[in-house]
């Protein structure tokens, strides 16, 4: 199935926005100035909420005429658009969202025609299954790895780089048994948070240089 | 193919002119139209890209403008809104996508760049002796006596690194520079392979026009983003001036510190940092000695590839002109670097001090001048993703060993073999060896372009 690749799933859903002219902001606006505020570290519904990789929320307002030879074209609604990619199966994956980002579920579909509401779990899953694209590509280019896999994966890489740099000098004997030290270290130390960064990266991001 | 007319170019954009001295001069423009009566009086003086049948001139001169000097020159408002943003922001406003923070953040600049952005006209002389120089920009203060056109808010003297009484292509470090500018179509220069883009053949072949001169088709097939009206633009291009100040000192210390621990020895890992041993020969052609045969040979010094380095064994994977050029170590045999190209200028300043001597408080460095057709694709790209990230080459958030902006945390991976001679290192805790010490961005625009600034004809209807 397209929506799956290795341990990966590959979640599209678009829901569609209510149109309410007697609302001021309108809901795409509210949706839009909620996306702002989110937070991406280890606040994120998604860092929160267990096995997302990568995931994006954006308003999609309309397709953009680009000028002839195309022809114009208009969606039927402005839509939520969510994609996720994530470890397991998707029933697990959205009862998980409910469980523990259930603020940030229903500010965001609460603007979108149709929302359930999420105390009824199974009503929700079953409306973002109604709402549910095929996905073709995935965003993550691990995909034999869960996110607890890459996390420590990560970890240990670093963990590693720094005992080779601090032991590059060492004795045999000396490095084997520091080693061995820094091997049960590595073991019992925590995993880290997903949204974590492990070192600050204070280059800013954008337009044409990415 | 694009047919080039060199005497509408400003020679310094189509070549390196190979003087041993420079004097780089930062004006602060007048009243506009005293300004514009300046530019009209440096026009004929203006070295063009036309060929030196009758040899080499003793002296040339250039010049270039930041964006707010053509503000300051009252260009038309139409024609100033349709410069690229980066070229109208300037080089401190691009301080957080550069990097430029911390140690390298404008408040440690000189004070000339630092404060209130005055710096509006970029001259440069370059000449043969010293003497040369001097009657040059003698010149220029007679000729800003008599116009009121600008004022000298302060000079850079820079040159070709003396060392035992002769100036090289040396830089502080030791390492020997100046390798490997890219060829364009229709730029005339003496080439060699290697130096432009890499063909499915395994050939080289030359970038297209537009990725230094506006106004030419580049590599995508379009014309870069360029001011109007064309005329303005056409033969003109985009340039950077950076003041990087080397820390001898850090970088010899650091360099003794790990050669220490590694097997290979101190000359080895030199050139591990830079991708070429000091003596210049690519560490990707010989791994394992120097060899003087290669560094003078036009067909090899610049001619290789990575593509059966990928693990970086030979040239680190993050060594410097690895990072900068990266020639096919991406894959599709090196298609994506063709629009990440860059033209450099510049020479050192500051005395060289031997590896045996210890280092004086001076100031050393190296004037880093780069040409572009633009500047956020080309320059900031490479200094922001490839100089100052590592995620391209797979080095997660490790920045170029030799310019980093590390701040005391920094991290560099030395890939290696299993062999005893060739072990991988990781180096780490490392500190600035450059620092950035102030500049901007400039245009430097065609000969018909300053004659239409000077007459103040500059109209984009």
């Amino acid at each position: 199935m397209a929506n799956q690749n290795g341990v990966m799933y590959g979640l599209t859903i678009f829901s569609p926005i209510i149109d309410d002219d007697h609302v001021t902001p309108s809901h795409d606006l509210q949706l839009r100035e909620y996306f702002a505020s989110l937070p991406t570290g280890p606040e994120s519904p998604f860092a929160q909420a267990p096995f997302t990789h990568l995931a994006r929320l954006f308003v999609l307002d309309d397709v953009v005429f680009v000028g002839k030879p195309s022809k114009e074209e208009h969606l039927k609604s402005k839509y939520l658009i969510f994609e996720s990619n994530f470890d397991g199966d998707l029933d697990t994956y959205l009862m998980g969202l409910v469980r523990y980002a259930p603020e940030h579920v229903d500010a965001t579909w609460s603007h979108c025609v149709g929302y359930p509401g999420i105390a009824d779990a199974a009503a929700f899953v079953r409306y973002m299954k109604a709402c549910q694209l095929e996905t073709t590509f995935y965003f993550a280019a691990v995909n034999s790895q869960t996110l607890t896999q890459t996390l420590k994966a990560l970890q240990t890489q670093r963990l590693v780089a720094e005992f080779i740099a601090s032991h590059q000098a060492s004795k045999p004997a000396a490095l084997q048994h520091a080693f061995a030290a820094f091997l049960m270290e590595l073991r019992a130390q925590p995993l880290p948070r997903p949204g974590r960064a492990t070192i600050e990266r204070t280059l800013q991001t954008g337009g044409h240089n990415e | 193919m694009s047919k080039l007319n060199a005497s509408d170019i400003q020679g310094f954009a189509l070549r390196g002119y190979g003087m041993p001295l420079a004097r780089y001069v930062f004006l602060q423009l007048g009243e506009p139209e005293r300004a514009r009566t300046l530019i009209g009086k440096l026009l004929p003086t203006v070295t063009t890209g036309q060929r030196w049948d009758q040899g080499k001139p003793r002296s040339t001169l250039n010049i270039a403008f930041s964006f707010r000097g053509l503000m300051q020159l009252d260009l038309p408002l139409a024609t100033l809104v349709s410069f690229p943003v980066e070229f109208q922001e300037g080089m401190k406003a691009r301080g957080g996508i550069l990097g430029d923070t911390g140690a390298n953040g404008s408040r440690h600049w000189n004070s000339v760049w630092h404060d209130g952005d005055k710096v509006h006209l970029w001259i440069c002389i370059h000449a043969l002796v010293p003497m040369e120089i001097e009657s040059r920009y003698a010149e220029l203060e007679r000729l800003l006596e008599e116009t009121g056109g600008a004022t000298i808010l302060q000079y850079q003297d820079a040159g070709s690194l003396v060392i035992d009484g002769m100036p090289t292509n040396k830089e502080h470090f030791g390492y020997t520079d100046g390798f490997g500018n890219p060829d364009y179509l229709g730029i005339e220069r003496k080439s060699q392979p290697g130096q432009g883009k890499l063909m499915k053949d395994g050939s080289w072949a030359p970038l297209a026009t537009g990725e230094l001169l506006l106004g030419y088709a580049d590599e995508a097939g379009e014309l870069p983003v360029a001011p109007v009206p064309h005329l303005l633009a056409a033969n003109g291009t985009f340039m950077v001036y950076r003041k990087l100040q080397q820390n001898v000192v850090a970088f010899r210390e650091h360099l003794e510190r790990w050669s220490a621990v590694y097997p290979g020895g101190k000359e080895k890992l030199a050139s591990k940092f830079m991708g070429r041993w000091r003596d210049g020969t690519p560490v990707e052609l010989s791994a394992d000695r120097p060899d003087w045969s290669i560094v003078q040979d036009p067909e090899r010094s610049t001619n290789f590839t990575y593509g059966d380095d990928l693990d970086g064994t030979k040239c680190p994977i993050g060594g410097h002109i690895r990072r900068a050029n990266p020639r096919d170590t991406f894959g599709f045999n090196g298609a994506l670097v063709n629009r990440r190209r860059i033209t450099r200028r510049g020479l050192t300043y500051g005395s060289y001090v031997a590896e045996d001597q210890p280092v004086s408080d001076e100031e050393r460095g190296i004037i880093f001048i780069v040409l572009n057709a633009c500047i956020s694709r080309q320059f900031e790209f490479i200094q922001q993703q490839w100089m100052e990230y590592g995620n391209d080459a797979h080095l997660g958030n490790d920045k170029d060993l030799i310019t980093g902006n590390h701040g005391g945390a920094g991290k560099s991976v030395i890939q290696g073999d299993t062999t005893r001679e060739n072990p991988p290192l990781i180096c780490d805790k490392l500190t600035n060896f450059v620092e950035l010490k102030g500049g901007d961005y400039f245009f430097l625009p065609s000969i018909t372009a300053l004659g239409m600034i000077a007459f103040g004809i500059v109209d984009p209807r």
